[in-house]
């Protein structure tokens, strides 16, 4: 990144996990601010210009989701949440209340830093308007209203390009099925997910070089869908392998 | 009462007396014209009917009254002389002294009779309430079951009230109140005293309280206190007729002590009590393990991977590997403890699916991108059809159990060989299995690979693993109504493990059709 060091907040009472997460980010340009607290969190967000906020979710004071709640209010900051407690209904509901994407502890701080640096763009993009978004071969421009497959114009259905377009919109964030549900076919049906499941393998056929083997529109098991930008593929996994998310209810 | 109950036994002996009364002038009455119309002799005998109905019916008392009038009737109506007590011929006086003797021989007879069918349904009774008693005894689900079953069934066999009290500290914290019987305040101390072995009392303590009201308390068995401590309310008795009931309390109590012995209730019960301490327990360490583990560890993590990427290590080679080996193991301690919690939750509670439409694709390939890294090498074939159709499953749980086939497979077979992935259905179920060219399976093993910490015993040297990896995969595909099984040739050649789910085939076919605009 060659604009000015991006300033991360980085919230959780784990001392030893602020220290990992400040050298982590600071070997990669960063400028780390700490709060060990939701208290001191939203005061130190609210005095200090921050790029982006990173909150663990079992803060002593309050619940991490009141945090992204409180700072949500008021800020349209990225924002990615930490969590050991990785219930997929969980993660939907920070999700829901304005949290741009979610890190499972443990994690890699590759995987950290590939879901931040995609945060850091999406917002970038909003500020500047810029209205096209690549993903791999495929480039949706939002303001023409066309989707390009290595440069040939793709022919979707009024559906199907109102599901890229939402997805392109987050692009490399999370989107979940209910709010995909409910800008594509109306908040009536929030839960018909297969209709979601359907769509998604139509568009699939159309925009995914393989389509048994999805590498564009990806899948989040139990939560929604996400559109892997160029750069963003592979990321992920660099650390040896990401810990499975598993539901504890 | 026990007045009320004397004059209520009077009233009903006198009801029998005046049936026979009316039985005996019917009879009569019938007999006189009779002995008019037909030119009888005379009929003594036939006043032998009414003996033996007073017996059946009323009892001793009636039938001798039927006797008396019926040799009156006979002397005064139909033995010379007529219409005086008298007889005149001692033939006659024979037949009355004879039938007098039938008569009472008959009616002791019928009352026997009628006292061993009393008896008898009595007994059919209790019998029912004994077994009611069981069947409720066998479908409790909790302890506080088997007692509101014991309280029932004294209550129904004593008609008392009848409170039970499982320990002395239920009794003092129930403030006396239960079930809608309100326990006097000297009962509930007596209680808390028998309950808390305090009072040596196998025959029970009478307790009179200021209304009156006689309670007794006693241990349900001197010889297992898990049954509790009762309280009966025998009401305002004499002192020979509460005697008589604590008699009868105790001979109900020794057949239900009997009962419960048999079922082994004693032991279930204090088994019951044992396991939801052992349940809290488990609990209380499910939350710290989760968190006083997987915190630090991910603190471990964490800093390996920063350590891993820094430039200041990458030039040294030795120690990028020493950070590597930090991570591997790291991670590697953190899939163990997710595995014990996921065992202890599946034990604890059960799984709870979050069921959705799901497509069996996405499943698999997200499970393969968890497994990336150990499938590395390994050849792996993916053969999913296109037209899988959707299911209606948990998602995640059908995830983590292929993750756990993914990584049995792994574990059991050789760098390099081929590992394969497919899914078709058939007949409304869709399988999706894997196969490896692994060590595959003995006879024996094929049965023992679902059980809890099971380890193959020819592999127990060469690999690691906590053998719950298996189990936890059949327990989340359970919990989707589905279910997992394990093919093999024989040792050496090789397993494939299917998941077998079942397809509503149905309603996406028709969604299909008609979403779309």
């Amino acid at each position: 990144m060659s604009e000015p060091s991006p300033i991360v907040l980085v919230i959780d009472d784990e001392v030893q996990i602020r220290r990992f997460l400040r050298t982590g980010f600071e070997l990669n340009g960063f400028i780390v601010h700490e709060a060990g607290t939701g208290t001191e969190a939203i005061r130190s967000a609210t005095l200090r210009p921050i790029d982006l906020v990173i909150v663990d979710l079992g803060l002593p004071d309050m619940d991490g989701a009141d945090v992204v709640e409180r700072i949500r209010s008021w800020s349209s900051v990225p924002i990615i949440v930490l969590s050991v407690r990785s219930s997929e209904a969980q993660k939907v509901h920070l999700l829901e209340l304005g949290a741009d994407d979610y890190v499972v502890k443990p994690f890699g701080m590759a995987e950290l830093l590939a879901r931040v640096r995609v945060a850091l763009r999406r917002q970038m993009r909003a500020v500047s308007g810029e209205p096209t978004v690549k993903a791999g071969p495929l480039t949706i421009d939002l303001a023409a209203r066309a989707v390009m497959l290595n440069d040939k114009r793709l022919t979707l259905t009024p559906k199907e390009y109102r599901l890229l377009q939402v997805l392109a919109q987050h692009a490399g964030n999370v989107v979940t099925h209910q709010h995909l549900l409910k800008e594509v076919w109306g908040s009536i049906h929030v839960h018909d997910t297969h209709y979601l499941r359907i769509f998604v393998r139509k568009l699939r056929q159309k925009i995914e070089p393989r389509p048994d083997s999805p590498k564009i529109l990806v899948t989040e098991l139990g939560v929604g869908y996400r559109l892997v930008q160029s750069g963003q593929e592979g990321d992920a996994g660099s650390w040896s392998d990401p810990a499975p998310a598993k539901s504890e209810t | 009462m026990h007045n009320a109950l004397k004059f209520d036994l009077l009233r009903k002996e006198l009801h029998g007396v005046f049936m026979t009364l009316g039985l005996v002038a019917i009879l009569t009455a019938v007999l006189f014209g009779l002995v008019w119309g037909i030119d009888l002799a005379h009929g003594s005998v036939v006043f032998l009917i009414p003996v033996v109905i007073a017996a059946t019916r009323w009892g001793i008392v009636s039938a001798v009254v039927a006797a008396i009038c019926g040799v009156l009737a006979s002397a005064y109506f139909f033995y010379e002389p007529v219409y005086s007590f008298r007889i005149k011929d001692p033939q006659e006086v024979i037949d009355l002294i004879l039938f007098i003797f039938v008569a009472v021989a008959v009616s002791q007879l019928a009352t026997r009779l009628k006292w061993q069918l009393e008896m008898a349904r009595q007994r059919e009774i209790d019998l029912r309430d004994l077994y009611a008693f069981s069947r409720r005894l066998a479908v409790a689900f909790d302890v506080s079951d088997i007692h509101a079953a014991i309280e029932d069934h004294l209550a129904s066999i004593m008609q008392r009230n009848v409170v039970l009290f499982a320990s002395a500290r239920e009794a003092s914290g129930s403030g006396g109140r239960r079930a809608g019987v309100t326990v006097p305040e000297p009962v509930l101390a007596e209680v808390v005293e028998v309950a808390s072995g305090h009072r040596d009392n196998a025959a029970g303590a009478m307790v009179t309280t200021d209304s009156g009201e006689i309670w007794l308390v006693r241990a349900v068995s001197p010889k297992s206190p898990e049954f509790g401590v009762i309280a009966i309310n025998l009401g305002r008795e004499s002192k020979e007729h509460s005697d008589e009931l604590r008699i009868r309390v105790d001979a109900v109590l020794a057949d239900a002590t009997a009962t419960l012995e048999r079922l082994g209730v004693a032991h279930a019960i204090s088994e019951a009590r044992m396991r939801s301490q052992t349940d809290q327990l488990r609990e209380a360490l499910i939350g710290s393990v989760s968190h006083e583990l997987r915190t630090p560890l991910a603190s471990i993590l964490g800093a390996a991977t920063v350590l891993s990427a820094a430039p200041a290590l990458q030039k040294e080679k030795k120690l990028t590997a020493l950070v590597h080996d930090v991570r591997d193991e790291a991670e590697r301690l953190n899939n163990d403890i997710q595995n014990l919690l996921d065992a202890t939750r599946i034990s604890s509670d059960g799984v709870k699916p979050h069921t959705e439409w799901a497509d069996p694709a996405d499943i698999i390939n997200s499970a393969i991108e968890r497994c990336r890294h150990r499938l590395e090498d390994r050849r792996l074939a993916v053969d999913l059809p296109p037209d899988l159709p959707l299911i209606y499953v948990d998602p995640v749980l059908v995830q983590q159990a292929l993750i756990q086939i993914f990584d049995n497979g792994v574990k059991y077979s050789a760098p390099a060989s081929q590992i394969a992935v497919r899914a078709h259905t058939t007949d409304g179920h869709m399988f999706i299995s894997v196969t490896d060219q692994g060590a595959g399976l003995t006879t024996a093993e094929k049965t023992k690979i679902w059980d809890r910490f099971a380890r193959g015993e020819r592999h127990a040297a060469t690999t690691s693993g906590s053998g719950l990896g298996l189990w936890i995969a059949n327990a989340f595909i359970a919990a989707n109504g589905g279910k997992v099984s394990a093919v093999s040739e024989g040792p050496a050649l090789g397993t494939t493990v299917s998941i077998e789910l079942p397809v509503t085939q149905a309603t996406v076919q028709q969604l299909e059709s008609d979403a779309d605009e």
